[in-house]
């Protein structure tokens, strides 16, 4: 082969070995982060704010910003292949028993913060078998959402328990205006499957039980999922449709008297350019059940990838994004959709935090008491098998100790695996 | 049969590899993959389990129940396309002006991406805000819960395929409208025949061979959709429009590598006896 030809190998190799091969290098002058992280919203107030990082640290933070699935997928990938795509990896808190093992732990980082600031719930959120492998950013919880103003002018308590729920919502659901009793999600997404999830808890079920064995068929179960179902019973006509951001459409029109939403959804309804209920919304603990009162807890986390080359320069930006300032900051984010929320006490208890987002004594108050789903390894599989049993029987399609059986085989399937 | 010259192979070479490294070696690496139990949560405990992976797709119902939704979008999508393209096809085959100012209009929806598309006939079904129910509501008619509906999601899901895709349809059948040979409708018109009769007797005829392609086509496509349903209706309500696609993209977002593998070698296999069906109707239409 003459000199020419193996340049122009050479050359060829190059290209097409370049951009699939290697790890991320540190970009002069100073260190380039990779961040997996999520798109939207909360991508929107990091990018607003990661000049400060990058100034203050000389660090540089390049943001892939991805949907919520395929956020998971791509954690995933590069995790647990040899991609190494990203240092530090925003994660919603049901992916962190799967992806622990690809984590690096974060006891030293944790020395330079005050954990005591923190919502306790909210570091749970991060922990698996023992050790911490991310912290707390976003501390997202299902609240309660009712009309202070119809509830006052009927002279109605706020419901403590889900029989207040459902009396409540007979009573207020008006199809002839077009105002339902109450608005949840039901059919295919994901939520739903949580919502029901969120009543069987109320009621003493749940998915597995303590052995991680499927727990889904009992009488507890039953009757939590059964609720469930008379509540939508009084929501909207089309709530079989229905998404996260209808459920936001729903309570921003008026066309709907209660809600259950994750917190993430609450900033539109109070932003009077977009929400015909702004300042009328009220703000409660979750609702109880027999066994007692469970809102679900669903935190945002940041983790650092076990095989990063840049574990100090990751560190200092975990630190950055649990502090104090940023999460003052993000806040108050004059966001027309969600913000990103502290989980530091000292944060939602900030008055100039309160003036800002009426729920957040609800938030707090209800995240003192979050329960988080089951932490194993098979939670995503599991959430998607609730999803598909909880579309079922919210259409109707399935009876629901049909659906229960059903989901019960699917996580025995699951678990097996 | 074509015969190259002895010299000729080395310039099919670059094709040939070209061919092998993006198609071919996937498609056997993902056929060998999809006889391994592989989680990307746990990627040590990879093994090799056969055909177990494929023995678990076939029992489960979940995937008959797929695979038959796909099915179904696809033969009303497909039926509806070619219908609605053939008729547009033969009034554009006329010749008026005012045809040449519609065109680009009726070719619109084309260039159009399927996440926008799905997106605003989203909207568009919403049940209180959108303009579909608004309409039928102006003219005394309560608006259908398009979506929340099994069966009226799938007719919701087949209209936007339709009007994202009948101008393909009309495209390619218009095509072979206007290049028929003019003798054959000079000696109906000398004959007497009627507009029906010339179109059943003469232009379907001769535009059976362009159908078929037309359709084999579609057909390929519509069982693969993915992106129209995952906007407009996530699968639901409930589970009424989950295809083989949506099943394995979320069997694939968990990291079950090779259970996603099996489905998409079974999807592979399905479509190819699909296309071989109507294949080998091309080869009879051409030897008639």
């Amino acid at each position: 082969m003459n000199i020419r030809v193996r340049i122009a190998c050479m050359v060829l190799a190059a290209i097409l070995i370049g951009p699939v091969g290697g790890a991320p290098v540190a970009a002069a002058p100073g260190e380039t982060i990779s961040l997996a992280f999520l798109a939207g919203y909360k991508e929107d107030v990091l990018r607003a704010n990661i000049s400060k990082f990058e100034q203050s640290t000389g660090v540089h933070v390049q943001i892939d910003a991805s949907p919520y699935d395929d956020l998971y997928k791509k954690t995933l990938l590069s995790l647990s292949t040899s991609a190494n795509r990203y240092d530090v990896l925003f994660m919603d808190e049901p992916w962190v028993p799967a992806l622990a093992d690809f984590l690096a732990p974060l006891d030293d980082v944790t020395k330079q913060i005050d954990l005591g600031d923190f919502v306790p719930s909210t570091v749970a959120a991060g922990r698996y078998r023992g050790k911490l492998y991310a912290l707390p950013v976003d501390p997202n919880v299902q609240l309660f959402i009712y009309r202070k103003d119809v509830f006052q002018q009927r002279g109605l308590k706020v419901p403590d328990t889900w029989d207040d729920v459902l009396r409540d919502a007979q009573m207020l659901n008006d199809p002839a205006k077009g105002v339902a009793g109450i608005v949840t999600t039901a059919g295919s997404d994901q939520q739903t499957g949580l919502y029901m999830l969120l009543l069987m808890w109320s009621y003493g079920g749940d998915v597995l039980d303590k052995n991680d064995r499927p727990s889904a068929e009992t009488p507890e179960a039953r009757r939590g999922a059964g609720e469930f179902v008379q509540l939508l019973k009084y929501a909207p006509p089309s709530v079989q449709s229905y998404s996260f951001a209808d459920v936001n459409k729903a309570v921003q029109l008026g066309k709907a008297v209660m809600a259950i939403q994750w917190a993430s959804g609450a900033r539109p309804m109070e932003d009077p350019a977009n929400s015909t209920v702004a300042g009328k919304l009220g703000y409660a603990l979750m609702p109880k059940g027999p066994a007692g009162r469970d809102p679900m807890r669903g935190v945002w986390t940041i983790g650092v990838a076990a095989k990063t080359s840049h574990k100090d320069a990751a560190a200092k930006f975990v630190q950055w994004i649990t502090g104090k300032e940023f999460g003052t900051t993000a806040a108050l984010y004059p966001a027309t959709s969600s913000a990103i929320h502290s989980p530091r006490v000292s944060v939602l208890q900030d008055p100039k935090v309160d003036a800002a987002l009426p729920y957040a004594p609800a938030l707090l108050a209800n995240l003192k008491i979050a329960r988080s789903r089951t932490r194993v390894p098979q939670w995503p599989d599991i959430q998607e098998a609730l999803r598909q049993a909880a579309a079922k029987i919210s259409t109707g399609a399935i009876s629901v100790p049909d659906g229960l059986k059903e989901l019960d085989a699917s996580l025995g399937r699951i678990m097996a695996k | 049969m074509v015969r190259y010259a002895r010299g000729g192979l080395p310039w099919l070479a670059p094709g040939i590899a070209f061919l092998l490294l993006i198609d071919l070696f996937p498609l056997a690496y993902a056929v060998v993959i999809s006889l391994y139990s592989w989680w990307l949560v746990r990627p040590s405990e990879t093994h090799l389990i056969g055909l177990g992976n494929y023995v678990g797709l076939v029992t489960d119902p979940q995937v008959a129940h797929d695979t038959a939704v796909s099915a179904v979008f696809m033969a009303g999508a497909v039926s509806l396309e070619l219908v609605a393209g053939l008729f547009l096809a033969v009034v554009f085959a006329q010749r008026a002006r005012v045809f040449d100012l519609v065109r680009p209009v009726i070719l619109l929806p084309l260039f159009i991406t399927p996440v926008v598309s799905g997106t605003m006939w989203r909207l568009m079904f919403h049940p209180d805000l959108g303009i579909v129910n608004y309409y039928l509501r102006r003219i005394g008619i309560a608006g259908p819960p398009w979506l929340s509906d099994p069966g009226l999601a799938m007719v919701a899901l087949i209209l936007l395929d339709a009007w994202r895709t009948i101008p393909f349809m009309f495209l390619v059948l218009h095509a072979g409208i206007v290049s028929q040979p003019h003798e054959f409708f000079e000696a109906a018109m000398v004959d007497g025949a009627g507009a029906w009769q010339t179109f059943w007797h003469i232009t379907l005829p001769l535009l059976r061979y362009i159908m078929v392609v037309a359709v084999l086509i579609r057909a390929m496509d519509a069982f693969r959709e993915f992106d129209i349903f995952y906007v407009l209706t996530s699968g639901g309500p409930g589970t009424a429009t989950e295809t083989i696609q949506m099943l394995n993209y979320r069997i694939f977002g968990f990291g079950r590598v090779g259970l996603a593998s099996a489905l998409s070698t079974l999807t592979l296999v399905l479509v190819a006896a699909m296309s071989l069906a109507l294949l080998r109707l091309l080869a009879r239409e051409r030897a008639a």
